[in-house]
């Protein structure tokens, strides 16, 4: 079983002064699997990322990699390599003595060099760049230069920082698919860090969810979506509609919930198991998991009315954005492309309902970390 | 539309005359005709009061005159070789400004190194003066701490002028150093180190690479200084220190000799010219992007 | 190496004391220079007589402290002209440097501006006969042919400010070009698009942009030209400036008044140099 994990961390912790960067983080890494770490900055991603490469040493905890503890191992003796957030490729020299770099530290032969060098230009499709200088590169081609001179010296686990941050949106959308190609081609264990949730939903195996020096959660990025832990993964892995309010009683594991304003909704419980009455409470829901409808629904289990504020039109990803009628609170509602919406205009009255299974709640963390209603989470 | 974008392009050719103007004066007038005065000068030979002819004379005088010509290969050398220490003592130091240090004390440390070159080249001169000589701070503590039994005389040798001229120098090597080594992002170094690099050949492929341009206008800049340096060679090393500077000014004002201090001008000129366009040809940088910076 | 790569202890101590070494080394030379202006001795060297500030104040024929020796105070005021007119025109010149080759563009631009950085590696005795020679070539051309006497072609304070300034400028224009060079043009054009003529746009937001560059290059022109030797002692006529003065003195034997001298400058300088940092640092924008 543990030969098949590349990467484990056990108990891993990194302060600055009296600021707990990394805090008490552990997991494992399976062997060629595409893990990424999600947060927003200062979550202390790139702290765990840099104490994996070796550039920081963790105050306590183990880091091991394929079994071999990595403590006081300096980062040139470590069988990781790291594609930097801004790639660090060596302007001074050729694209190709930058990919062999690494492989004249090993004291590998000119010509042997020269091959292996080929045939990393070859694997990620630039087989003609050799001679170029790093400035004459577009900036995909650079990814893909550095990602080719790590992969060229065939490490144990590739360490990715947020090397697409500085792309455009085309590109970016473009190199995503590209990069997971490239992991599944090299069979290579890949660590991606970013705090962009869809880089890390398209790409990952596995995506950890990281906050305030904690992992939060780690999943697949199915189960981050639609089985979200905690608040703050509700709130920041895609877009929710956010309520707070307390909880008023319970009808097996369906929980009512009452909000400040007196809305009254209905949830099943996942992780808190024992919600009780005068319990707070966070509840999410998805904009694709509201109904519409135009006439009252039949005894739903939640249920709000309200007229359309606004419809932000998106292709495929139309939304609307509808004010409800009690409280005036605005709530993101996917728009159904059908006939029977496609038309609808600014002031339609509109009744949204969902089933108790399609929200999540969850027990309010004093000081409420989550994201504030309706927050787009996405830089 | 026609009649308004010619009257702006005709601006801007007033606008372009009215800079290059003054721009024109200053180098004719200051630095290219008086140097084809000196050339000029140099290739004439005084027949009587106010008459001329064409001569190589001076320059002959140079190349069998040894005097002339070991002095000049001197100071050639002395210069190289305090060029290379200057390099060798900065760098260390630029690197510990630029990368070691952070925040205030970066720029404490960096004023620290400016501060001593806000004083004149004399006075400077003048404390190494007081330090070295027979009866000077370093004699003293030596004989106080017994090892020394009598007065030691460190002033008027070579070594002691290739220490003023290194000490006058530092600031012009330490400066281009810290402003290239600061521009390097610390990713690089890691990036080396990462890929199984030391910090061996990460200096050599690395750093030295990226700071080439700084290394090279440090250079150039020391090399120049020193080589047309007066005070420190005259003070520290003392009458016989035999510096191409020192014969210049001979001819020209003690001697009165114009013509063959014109002619050492431009051979001191000449060897200058000859070894920064050298320095900038195996480093391959570019004259004005290694200086205009 | 940087922080993030691991270095033994042993490595890190030495380097340490590499650093402070040189830091002393550095600094000896001034030390001593001011701490020998206060000793109470006719030289400047051990043993220490104890201290006084006679080398600042005294007026006996013995001890003739800075303060009343006219020689040197009269050398101050030169130096203190020349560098004026070298600071003053080369800012000036900058200026017009920085626009021509920051906003125009023409043929052989980029050959004019190499030769505009020559002086900066031409040695300053060079630059001096040179400037010295050619003076004197149009001094006599003119007295030859109209009889009339051009003497500011002679050696004296105006060849000392030519000589100076031909290199001086050329720092100064380097300094300025490269703030202009950072300027966004876009600002200018935002203010001609809010109605100011040219002049305004010069003057109200163009030149405060400059400002800390125009006052640090005066500052950096102020002090060289007041430090210059090789160029000066080319060029010096009979008012000699404090460098010259002192470099004569030194010949003959020093006294602490010197030292005294010394103290002063560095006073000084110190002072112009922090202005030059305060003024850096209101820079607007940065």
């Amino acid at each position: 079983m543990t030969s098949d994990i590349d990467l484990s961390c056990t108990d891993l912790n990194k302060n600055f002064g009296s600021y707990q960067a990394v805090d008490n983080v552990s997991f494992q890494i399976p062997r060629g699997s595409f893990f990424s770490i999600l947060g927003p900055s200062g979550c202390g991603k790139t702290t765990l990322l840099r104490m994996i490469a070796g550039f920081l040493e963790p105050e306590s905890g183990g880091i091991t990699i394929k079994g071999d503890s990595m403590l006081g191992i300096p980062p040139n003796k470590r069988p990781v390599n790291m594609v930097f957030q801004h790639l660090a490729l060596f302007p001074m020299m050729s694209v190709a003595d930058n990919i062999g770099y690494g492989l004249r530290r090993r004291k590998m032969k000119a010509s042997e060099i020269k091959k292996k060098v080929a045939d990393a230009l070859e694997r990620v499709g630039l087989p003609d760049v050799g001679d170029r200088a790093i400035s004459q590169l577009s900036g995909g081609q650079k990814q893909r230069i550095a990602i080719a001179r790590c992969l060229v010296l065939e490490p144990d686990v590739l360490l990715l920082d947020e090397p697409l941050g500085a792309l455009d949106l085309k590109l970016r959308e473009h190199m995503k698919v590209e990069l997971k190609k490239l992991q599944q081609a090299f069979g290579t264990t890949f660590i991606y860090i970013t705090h962009d949730q869809s880089e890390a939903m398209v790409m990952s195996d596995q995506v950890a969810v990281m906050n305030n020096g904690r992992f939060e959660q780690v999943g697949t990025p199915q189960e981050l979506y639609y089985q979200p832990d905690t608040p703050f993964v509700a709130g920041f892995v895609g877009e929710s509609n956010h309520f707070s309010g307390q909880v008023v009683g319970r009808n097996g594991d369906v929980v009512e919930v009452k909000t400040a304003s007196g809305q009254v909704f209905h949830s099943i419980e996942r992780i808190d198991t024992n919600l009780a009455a005068g319990d707070e409470v966070e509840l999410f829901v998805r904009p694709e998991m509201i109904h519409l409808s135009f006439e009252p629904e039949n005894k739903p289990e939640n249920a709000l009315e309200g007229e359309v504020a606004n419809i932000l039109f998106d292709g495929g990803n139309s939304r609307l954005l509808i004010r409800e009628a009690t409280t005036g609170a605005e709530l993101q509602v996917v728009q159904p492309q059908t006939t029977q919406f496609r038309d609808v205009k600014a002031g339609d009255r509109l009744y949204l309902s969902w089933a108790a299974s399609q929200s999540h709640i969850f027990r309010a963390r004093g000081q409420s970390q989550t994201p504030a209603l309706m927050q787009t989470v996405e830089e | 539309m026609n009649a308004f974008s010619s009257s702006k392009a005709s601006g801007k050719k007033l606008a372009l005359f009215l800079l290059l103007t003054p721009f024109a004066l200053h180098l004719f007038f200051l630095i290219l005709l008086p140097h084809l005065e000196i050339l000029n000068i140099s290739l004439r030979e005084r027949v009587s009061y106010g008459i001329y002819k064409f001569s190589l004379m001076n320059y002959e005088a140079f190349f069998t005159e040894p005097l002339y010509w070991r002095t000049f290969l001197r100071t050639a050398v002395m210069s190289i070789l305090t060029t290379a220490i200057t390099l060798i003592v900065a760098f260390p130091v630029a690197w510990y400004i630029a990368k070691v240090v952070r925040g205030r004390t970066k720029g404490l440390l960096f004023l620290a190194c400016l501060i001593p070159f806000w004083v004149s080249e004399l006075v400077r001169t003048y404390g190494w003066m007081i330090l070295l000589r027979e009866t000077g701070v370093i004699s003293n503590l030596l004989q106080w701490a017994g090892l020394a039994v009598g007065p030691v005389e460190m002033l008027y040798n070579d070594a002691t002028v290739m220490l003023g001229l290194v000490y006058t120098s530092m600031l012009f090597m330490v400066v281009p150093l810290v402003s290239t080594l600061d521009g390097m992002d610390d990713s690089l170094v890691e990036a080396a180190y990462d890929l199984g690099g030391n910090g061996w050949n990460a200096l050599r492929e690395v750093v030295i690479p990226y700071a080439m341009p700084g290394i090279v206008s440090g250079c150039i800049v020391v090399f120049m200084l020193s080589l047309g340096n007066y005070l420190t060679p005259i003070l520290l090393g003392g009458k016989d220190s035999l510096w191409f500077t020192d014969q210049i000014f001979t001819q020209f004002i003690t001697r009165f000799n114009w013509e063959q201090g014109a002619a050492f001008g431009v051979l001191l000129l000449i060897l200058s010219s000859l070894i920064v366009w050298l320095g900038l040809k195996l480093s391959r940088q570019s004259f004005s992007e290694t200086m205009g910076r | 190496m940087i922080s993030s790569i691991p270095q033994s202890r042993a490595f890190r101590g030495t380097y340490n004391a590499y650093i402070a070494l040189f830091f002393l080394f550095l600094i000896a030379p001034l030390l001593v220079v001011a701490v020998f202006s206060f000793n109470d001795s006719l030289f400047p060297s051990l043993p220490w007589m104890g201290g006084t500030l006679d080398w600042y104040f005294s007026d006996t024929p013995e001890r003739q402290g800075l303060f009343h020796d006219d020689a040197i105070l009269e050398s101050m005021v030169t130096s203190l002209l020349v560098a004026t007119g070298v600071t003053v025109l080369s800012v000036l010149l900058a200026l017009s440097n920085a626009f021509l080759f920051e906003r125009h563009d023409f043929k052989g631009k980029s050959f004019l501006y190499s030769l505009m950085l020559v002086p900066l590696v031409i040695p300053g005795v060079i630059l001096g006969i040179s400037v010295l020679a050619f003076g004197s070539n149009i001094a006599n051309n003119v007295e030859d042919n109209w009889g009339i006497y051009l003497d500011f072609l002679r050696p004296g304070l105006v060849m000392v400010i030519l000589g100076q300034f031909a290199f001086i400028s050329t720092i100064c224009t380097l300094v300025i070009s490269a703030r202009l060079r950072k300027f966004d043009i876009q600002l200018e054009e935002a203010a001609l698009n809010l109605g100011a003529s040219r002049f305004d746009v010069f003057r109200t937001i163009t030149l405060p942009w400059l400002r800390p560059a125009i006052v640090g290059s005066a500052i950096v022109a102020f002090l060289m030209s007041f430090e210059n030797f090789n160029t000066t002692l080319i060029l010096v006529g009979s008012d000699a400036p404090l460098t010259i003065t002192m470099f004569d003195r030194l010949r003959q034997g020093a006294t602490p008044v010197l030292n005294a001298v010394s103290v002063l400058l560095m006073v000084v300088s110190g002072l112009l140099a922090l202005i030059s940092v305060f003024v850096q640092r209101k820079e607007p924008g940065q």
